[in-house]
């Protein structure tokens, strides 16, 4: 379950967000708005990276401003470069460094990041050169990465803005498959929105709509038209 | 740019990291004080590909390896012969050229995890001085793991001024300089998220 109430940011006396009311039960939550609109800064709170300024986030039953690392091992965070994600050389050993994060014994972790890449499709490339894999690949990675210490909550920012349309619904798939309790999807991408149970739209810092996503979505459209 | 793991298990696979990495430091100092003759030059030479080829890394990946070094052979060899002449020039070129392949058998056959626990390890004397070794440790990983991506905003840099038909001339570093600065940021959020900072 994921809870704001009152929330707001601000950041170098510039408000992003503000009074963000919202509770959320449903599997999967897409988030939309135009750019500047506040919603990857939504996403940001979900797991500490940005703090509020006013209000709070609960998330999991945790308040992530009081307990960042419990947030942090509840709450998994998928970038949209996944360049900056990938942190070491070869897939298994980026994988393996979750794992020592997790706390995970040295011994084990090896055999654990080779099963995760194989269950993502990744099992050829265990020992490939990271940036040598295609842009969808990188990704799969990241997300992997992010998988393998079992989040009960994923937030995903923008997943899909690099990716091409056959990566893009292989990753979207992905998301919106049950790969944790709560997927929270950041995404301009519409027809990924869709596929969620629930639809936020942000506007100019504030939470301006939440409903059934084909109804945000074509409010969202109007305001283009 | 720096030799990623060979995947097929060699002979040098099975060696512990920490041991490559003090075997490396002895060698290092070793081809410094042999190789100050063209004999011993050659000698250092020779007993790196021994190294590649009973290590079972094999005589194939040295030549490679040598081949992604030629263009400091050339400037070295150019450089220190227009001040000591042929003979020194080749000598004291075999010599680093020779502590390249040997550092490179070490990365070349050591997984980053393996590496990263060495020199944790090796550096655990300097917690007295309040240094953390798992960080200086992760920091030679990360800096690894981002040097192609530096490389990959280099050529992108390079690529803009090409279609633009533009030349930055040398202000094309403040431009990398600052997309490398944003990547930074991005990688610290990334490492925020996973836990890891």
């Amino acid at each position: 379950m994921i809870r704001a109430t009152g929330l707001g940011v601000s950041i170098d006396g510039t408000r992003i967000l503000e009074g963000v009311d919202v509770r959320l039960d449903q599997p999967r939550i897409a988030v939309i708005g135009a750019n500047g609109s506040g919603k990857s800064t939504f996403a940001r709170t979900l797991n500490g990276l940005v703090a509020p300024s006013e209000g709070s986030i609960e998330v999991a039953g945790i308040d992530v401003a009081r307990d960042k690392k419990a947030a942090r091992e509840s709450v998994g965070f998928l970038f949209s470069n996944p360049d900056a994600q990938i942190l070491l050389p070869t897939p298994v050993e980026d994988i393996e460094l979750s794992l020592k994060a997790a706390g995970v014994p040295r011994g084990e972790r090896t055999a654990r990041a080779l099963e995760e890449l194989a269950a993502r499709g990744l099992g050829d490339h265990a020992h490939q050169p990271a940036y040598s894999l295609s842009g969808g690949q990188k990704q799969l990675l990241a997300l992997a990465a992010v998988l393998v210490r079992r989040p009960r909550v994923l937030v995903a920012d923008e997943p899909t803005t690099l990716l091409d349309l056959g990566n893009t619904r292989m990753i979207g798939e992905l998301l919106t498959g049950g790969v944790a309790e709560q997927v929270v999807i950041v995404t301009h991408d519409l027809e990924l929105a869709a596929r969620c149970d629930v639809a936020l739209r942000f506007d100019a810092g504030r939470l301006a709509q939440v409903g059934e996503p084909a109804e945000v979505i074509d409010t969202y459209r109007a305001a283009f038209a | 740019m720096i030799p990623i793991v060979i995947a097929r298990r060699t002979a040098l696979h099975r060696v512990p990291a920490g041991w490559k990495l003090a075997g490396l430091l002895v060698l290092s100092i070793a081809c410094a004080i042999v190789a100050r003759e063209p004999v011993g030059a050659a000698a250092v030479l020779a007993a790196t590909l021994l190294i590649y080829a009973a290590g079972g890394i094999g005589i194939a990946e040295w030549a490679r390896q040598v081949w992604r070094v030629k263009w400091l052979v050339v400037l070295l060899v150019a450089m220190q012969a227009i001040f000591l002449g042929w003979a020194d020039a080749l000598t004291g070129t075999a010599r680093i050229v020779g502590i390249i392949l040997i550092a490179a058998a070490v990365t070349l056959t050591t997984p980053t995890g393996e590496m990263l626990d060495a020199i944790e390890a090796g550096l655990a004397p300097l917690r007295w001085i309040r240094v953390d070794p798992s960080r200086v440790a992760f920091t030679i990983a990360l800096t690894i793991a981002i040097i192609p991506v530096i490389a990959q905003l280099a050529a992108q840099i390079r690529e803009a001024q090409r279609a633009r038909g533009v030349r930055l001339g040398v202000r094309w570093i403040v431009t990398l300089l600052v997309a490398a600065l944003r990547h930074a940021d991005d990688v610290s959020d990334a490492m925020t998220a996973r836990g890891i900072a």
